[in-house]
């Protein structure tokens, strides 16, 4: 909401604040302000131009010359613009005037001809950015004023930022409410120039009055509250005066004339918006609220043409639609030079179904802004006595006949019982009942003591309040839609009172009965361990091509964004290739995050935690003692181990060549086949894969090295590490064996150590390989895999004779089983 | 074990001798000539000593066969490491003149997401308040994401966060805040809670928006909590968050689900150019309230009995203040360049 300083000060006499001070306590009303601009800084010494005549340029085919008023005399100017009107005023700058831009204007000699001074477009007064020609002035005005008074420029706006809730506060008077030295009671309404009295009589009626031969009416009393009209005969349509233009253009408002703009005038000051119509294009001098017609059509103010449903709330004559009711009027019935006389309407609408047909038509307007978050109730009558002023002091004409006023539902003021109890159960401040009243009263509302006063179904007295005490408290229209209940008063009052005063002692809390969720303890774990295994953790949108997602968005912002994701890969590899863009070739990320797939018809889509790398480049820092190995199928393993042990599924194990997992989520599979592994549950079901990813999957250059990745779904309930229970070390030595053996390639590495620990039984420990040979020497279709077996007894060391019978078990069980033969 | 068996300090004395003797060893062949006297099969003295643990009482092998595994594997390991060396030395030059300068070996180092970073900080100052981590779904019901937090469809508060819907009326959540009604609806109070987790709305990606971003929401429902319980908690935070010396104002303000509500600034004690201390602008970090009774109301808690305070805030935009990140944007990019600058480690 733009608020021109000098208008709020002329509604809230007393005002003293700069706006620096005003803004502040604004902020700490509610209201922060966004911005605060003098607009007329560097321009004190544009004046205002009228051009006499424009004739071409002798020498340039582009330029014009132009007799210029500035004044005190007529001068020639040279000037680009494609088009100046004959008689039109513009600002001037003349000889001797510096711009904002810091440019000196001289007297030039341009192609030949002489320029003393400059017609000037927004851009170069840096009031906006139009350059496309120059700034065309409207409104009543003289050469030679000053344009910051013609603009309202000598003047700060302030963009006063306004919550839904406070529709109230979109008005001078509304922000004057509750800055005003008297609060709400001492805001005034500033003198309109040249404005005389007027005597106002009212004619109300249910659904229908009429005067004359004017009628207006209500079809749709569900809809529309209230709708007031008033007759204005023999109006003069022309610019507006200085000082109306100035107040508009001063927040922001171009001024149309003086008609539209005394209506805009009024509901920038009071809050309430209004539309005033041409009455002579109404059929039969009638307004009808009613619904539209399925498919009915009206152009608007703004040239577009609409199309209605039949929920739709139009403001019509007997056969066609003027107005989208409180949204914006129409094109034919528009109050234009050749109007003299006027319909003028200030009305109520349902917020919400302002808010339903706006939304529908795409449309926003400064009315249908102001209806949705609620005007008020009470305003219209000295909102439209206001705006008849202003009409008839800047447009002439007279008033025939009374207000007409169609009133289906007379607004009910109402009360709201308040406890001082309940208020110190929020608040935790005793507040006593006068210093209630003293907070409540400023912001409008009427507080009463609650003795004899009603008090609300929904408590008792058993709680322990005392009835004696409750107030009483009347709700201002203004406040009508925001102040329902006791707890928005609540609000009201330690607002009032100043949530600055309200200590800040940290009392004792209760332990809570929630428990830290697990899955955030597995995620703390995850980013511990990969982040200490020297990756950097990513965190992508969850959103997915329209080839890559299952879950799709019903309103995507784009088409790379327009599903779920439902593997995190693709995330991370175009992160890998921006970086790959970059020169970079060591790259290791991991990510935590949800996927979503399809769930059930009439239910949310299925969620998934999953935890996922993509690694490449060098496994270690270069350093001087030799260059670091490349990432290889070895590492990775390592680290998808390290994952799968703290994945919170019980016995996760690695479950040997992929099969269905490895299958991208779109076009074909993520891995290569000879490097790609299934991660499993205990249950045996797939929970993740790992490999090295398919060159088609990623956009990497010729020096980037292998991509390796690695996705997991984790559990929704990760299982807890059982306990360590101590074992007893064994007092005793080991015995190292050694075993060199000839492994045929069919035969998986894991299967022979993993029949070494079943042959071996509790007395081979442990079993590691510590060489792989395959070249000469080594047969056919085999390699030779190097073990060494460490053999240990709890209670005794080990004999020789024993360690041999162990040994040669496990050769002869390796040959007969698995065709394995030790090398000799 | 007061005596030890004379075995195991002959075996020390050897691993004392052997090793400055592998130490000295000026090439290959020297050190191959120890392996030998050592550890070799059949002269080696300490392949003797082992050979001869079956001669000993029974109580006296292990320890003795230990101490001698234990030295044959270090001087196994010294044999190799002086190999290395010898071999890359190539000769003369200059052995026993080590350029204790040079670079250390180093591995790759890591590091938690920076917008993670400030969640963790978050979460461990709310911790030692008192407050558990709670979590819900991102693809959520309209009920959840509004109805129950008191904020009808057809009002323009429900504007205020554009919302991605999905079909059948799901949606993205569009803000943290459903954790608050889901927490509610299963547990009895006291409730103590922050939600940290994602949020999407539908906004384009600039400099100050993204689509998808991270948000920790808060939650305290008890018995007797009040106002007072609210500014001193948020206090208590914003000022361990951002040190000592830092402001904190507390501004009217509304949000549907809250009421008073309130937007919570600080103003930050500042290091300037010229090295003097100053202070910042205010900057908004949360927005936050008193919980509103139609809230408690749908989870079925009385409020009468029950009040309580809620909070939201952005870890990114935290961050990008935290560590002077101009454009959000940049948090998206991970650009290794960018991700190094914030290594594992103890959070500044």
């Amino acid at each position: 909401m733009n608020i021109s300083y000098a208008w709020l000060k002329s509604v809230a006499p007393g005002l003293n604040e700069g706006p620096e001070e005003l803004a502040e306590r604004l902020a700490l009303l509610g209201a922060p302000v966004e911005g605060i601009s003098s607009r007329s800084e560097g321009l004190e010494d544009v004046i205002i131009g009228q051009v006499k005549s424009v004739h071409g340029h002798p020498n340039a085919d582009r330029l014009s010359l132009c007799e210029v008023d500035n004044g005190e005399e007529v001068v020639q100017v040279v000037c680009g613009a494609p088009v100046i009107e004959e008689g039109g005023f513009y600002p001037f700058a003349s000889v001797g005037v510096t711009l904002p831009g810091g440019f000196k204007l001289k007297r030039a000699k341009i192609r030949g001809e002489y320029s003393n001074g400059m017609l000037c477009s927004e851009k170069e007064l840096g009031l906006g950015r139009d350059q496309s020609g120059i700034m065309l002035l409207s409104g009543e005005l003289a050469a030679g004023q000053s344009l910051t008074e013609v603009l309202g420029l000598d003047d700060v706006l302030m963009d006063v930022e306004v919550t839904p809730n406070r529709g109230d506060w979109l008005s001078h008077v509304g922000v004057a409410r509750e800055v005003a030295p008297g609060g709400a009671g001492g805001v005034t309404l500033e003198p309109i120039p040249g404005a005389s009295p007027i005597e106002f009589e009212v004619e109300t009626g249910e659904s229908e009055v009429s005067h004359g031969d004017v009628t207006i009416r209500i079809d749709e009393p569900e809809h529309c509250y209230r709708f007031l009209g008033v007759i204005i005969r023999g109006v003069k349509v022309g610019p507006s005066p200085q000082w109306l233009a100035a107040r508009l253009r001063a927040v922001g408002q171009q001024p149309i004339n003086n008609v539209v703009d005394a209506t805009n005038y009024v509901m920038l000051e009071m809050g309430n918006p209004m539309h005033a119509y041409d009455l002579g294009k109404l059929e039969d001098s009638s307004l009808i609220v009613r619904k539209a017609a399925q498919g009915e059509t009206m152009q608007t103010l703004d040239g577009l043409e609409h199309e209605f449903d039949d929920e739709m709330l139009l403001i019509c004559d007997t056969s066609v639609p003027h107005d989208i009711a409180g949204i914006m009027g129409g094109m034919h019935s528009s109050v234009t030079g050749d109007t003299t006389d006027l319909l003028l309407e200030c009305a109520l609408f349902d917020p919400k179904s302002i808010r339903r047909t706006r939304s529908a038509l795409g449309i926003s307007t400064d009315a249908s802004y102001r209806f949705e978050r609620g005007v008020d109730p009470e305003g219209h009558l000295p909102a439209v006595k206001r705006a008849v002023e202003v009409i008839l002091a800047t447009a002439g004409g007279e008033v025939d006949g009374p207000i007409l006023e169609v009133l289906p539902r007379p607004w009910e003021p109402f009360s709201l019982v308040l406890r001082p109890a309940r208020v110190e159960q929020v608040l935790g401040v005793r507040f006593e009942p006068d210093q209630l009243a003293a907070l409540l009263t400023p912001l409008g509302f009427t507080v009463q003591n609650g003795e004899g006063a009603g008090v609300a179904d929904d408590w008792d007295a058993d709680d322990g309040v005392t009835e004696g005490d409750d107030l009483n408290v009347i709700v201002p229209g203004f406040r009508s839609y925001d102040v329902t209940r006791e707890i928005d008063l609540i609000e009201e009052i330690s607002r009032s009172y100043g949530y600055d005063r309200f200590p800040e002692d940290l009392g004792a809390a209760r332990p809570t009965t929630v428990p830290d969720h697990p899955l955030f303890q597995l995620e703390d774990d995850l980013r511990v361990a990969l982040s200490g295994e020297g990756l950097f953790e990513a965190v992508n949108p969850a959103f997915a091509s329209e080839h890559e997602g299952e879950v799709e968005l019903n309103n995507p912002i784009s088409l790379e964004e327009s599903k779920l994701r439902t593997s995190l890969i693709p995330g991370l590899l175009r992160n890998l290739e921006y970086n790959f863009a970059r020169g970079a070739r060591d790259v290791r990320l991991f990510e935590l995050g949800t996927v979503f797939h399809s769930g059930q018809v009439g239910e949310p889509p299925r969620e998934d935690l999953h935890v996922s790398f993509v690694v490449t480049g060098r496994s270690e820092p270069e350093h001087w003692s030799g260059a670091g190995r490349a990432l290889d199928y070895s590492t990775v393993r390592g680290l998808v181990e390290t994952v799968l042990a703290i994945s919170g599924w019980e016995d996760a194990a690695i479950g040997g060549p992929a099969g269905a997992a490895t299958k991208g989520s779109g076009d074909g599979a993520m891995f290569l086949p000879e490097f790609s592994i299934d991660l499993r549950s205990k249950d045996g079901s797939t929970t993740g894969a790992a490999g090295q990813v398919r060159p088609d999957r990623v956009d990497a250059p010729a020096w980037a090295g292998e991509v390796w990745a690695m996705e997991l779904m984790l559990p929704a309930d990760p299982s807890v590490r059982a306990t360590t229970i101590y074992r007893p070390l064994s007092l005793f030595p080991g015995v190292d064996r050694d075993l060199a053996l000839l492994v045929p390639y069919d035969v998986p590495t894991s299967d022979v150590s993993d029949q070494m620990c079943k042959v071996g039984g509790k007395l081979l420990e442990r079993v590691t390989v510590f060489d792989l040979y395959r070249g000469d020497g080594v047969a056919e279709g085999h390699r030779s895999l190097a073990f060494r077996l460490r053999l240990q007894a709890s209670d005794r060391t080990l004999t020789d004779k024993e360690v041999d019978r162990v040994v040669e078990k496990v050769v002869k069980r390796l040959r007969e089983d698995m065709g394995v033969e030790q090398r000799l | 074990m007061s005596h030890q068996n004379p075995l195991v300090l002959t075996l020390q004395d050897l691993e004392t001798e052997a090793l400055s003797a592998i130490r000295a060893a000026p090439d290959a062949g020297a050190l191959e000539d120890l392996r030998v006297s050592y550890l070799g099969r059949k002269e080696g003295r300490i392949s003797e000593i082992l050979r001869g643990l079956g001669g000993l009482e029974a109580d006296q092998r292990p320890p003795v066969g230990a101490e001698a595994n234990r030295v044959k594997d270090v001087l196994q390991q010294a044999l190799k490491a002086r190999e290395t060396e010898v071999a890359s030395a190539g000769g003369d030059s200059g052995a026993g003149i080590e350029d204790l300068t040079l670079p250390a070996r180093q591995r790759w180092k890591g590091g938690v997401h920076p917008v993670n970073r400030v969640v963790d900080e978050i979460w461990s100052i709310f911790r030692s308040m008192g407050f558990v981590r709670a979590r819900g779904p991102e693809a959520e019901t309209e009920w959840y994401n509004f109805v129950a937090l008191n904020t009808p469809l057809d009002h323009p508060a429900a504007d205020e966060q554009d919302t991605l819907y999905l079909r059948d009326s799901a949606l993205l959540r569009s803000h943290t805040s459903p954790v608050q009604v889901r927490t509610m609806e299963k547990y009895e109070p006291p409730i103590r809670i922050i939600a940290p987790g994602m949020a999407y709305r539908r906004d384009s990606y600039d400099a100050t928006h993204t689509p998808a971003f991270t948000q920790i929401e808060g939650l305290v429902v008890d018995e007797g909590i009040t106002f007072i319980d609210f500014k001193a908690t948020l206090a208590e935070f914003a000022r361990r968050f951002w040190g000592s010396g830092t402001k904190v104002r507390f501004r009217p303000s509304f949000f549907p689900f809250t009421e008073p509500s309130a937007e919570v600034d600080v103003k930050r004690v500042i290091t300037k150019k010229d090295g003097t201390r100053g202070e910042s602008d205010w900057i908004e970090i949360m927005g936050a309230g008193m919980v509103d009774p139609n809230v408690l109301e749908n989870v079925g808690y009385d409020p009468e009995r029950y009040t309580g305070f809620a909070f939201g805030m952005g870890p990114a935009r935290i961050a990008m203040l935290k560590y002077g990140v101009p454009d959000l944007r940049i948090f998206l990019q991970h650009d290794i360049r960018f991700l190094s600058q914030f290594t594992t480690g103890r959070a500044p």
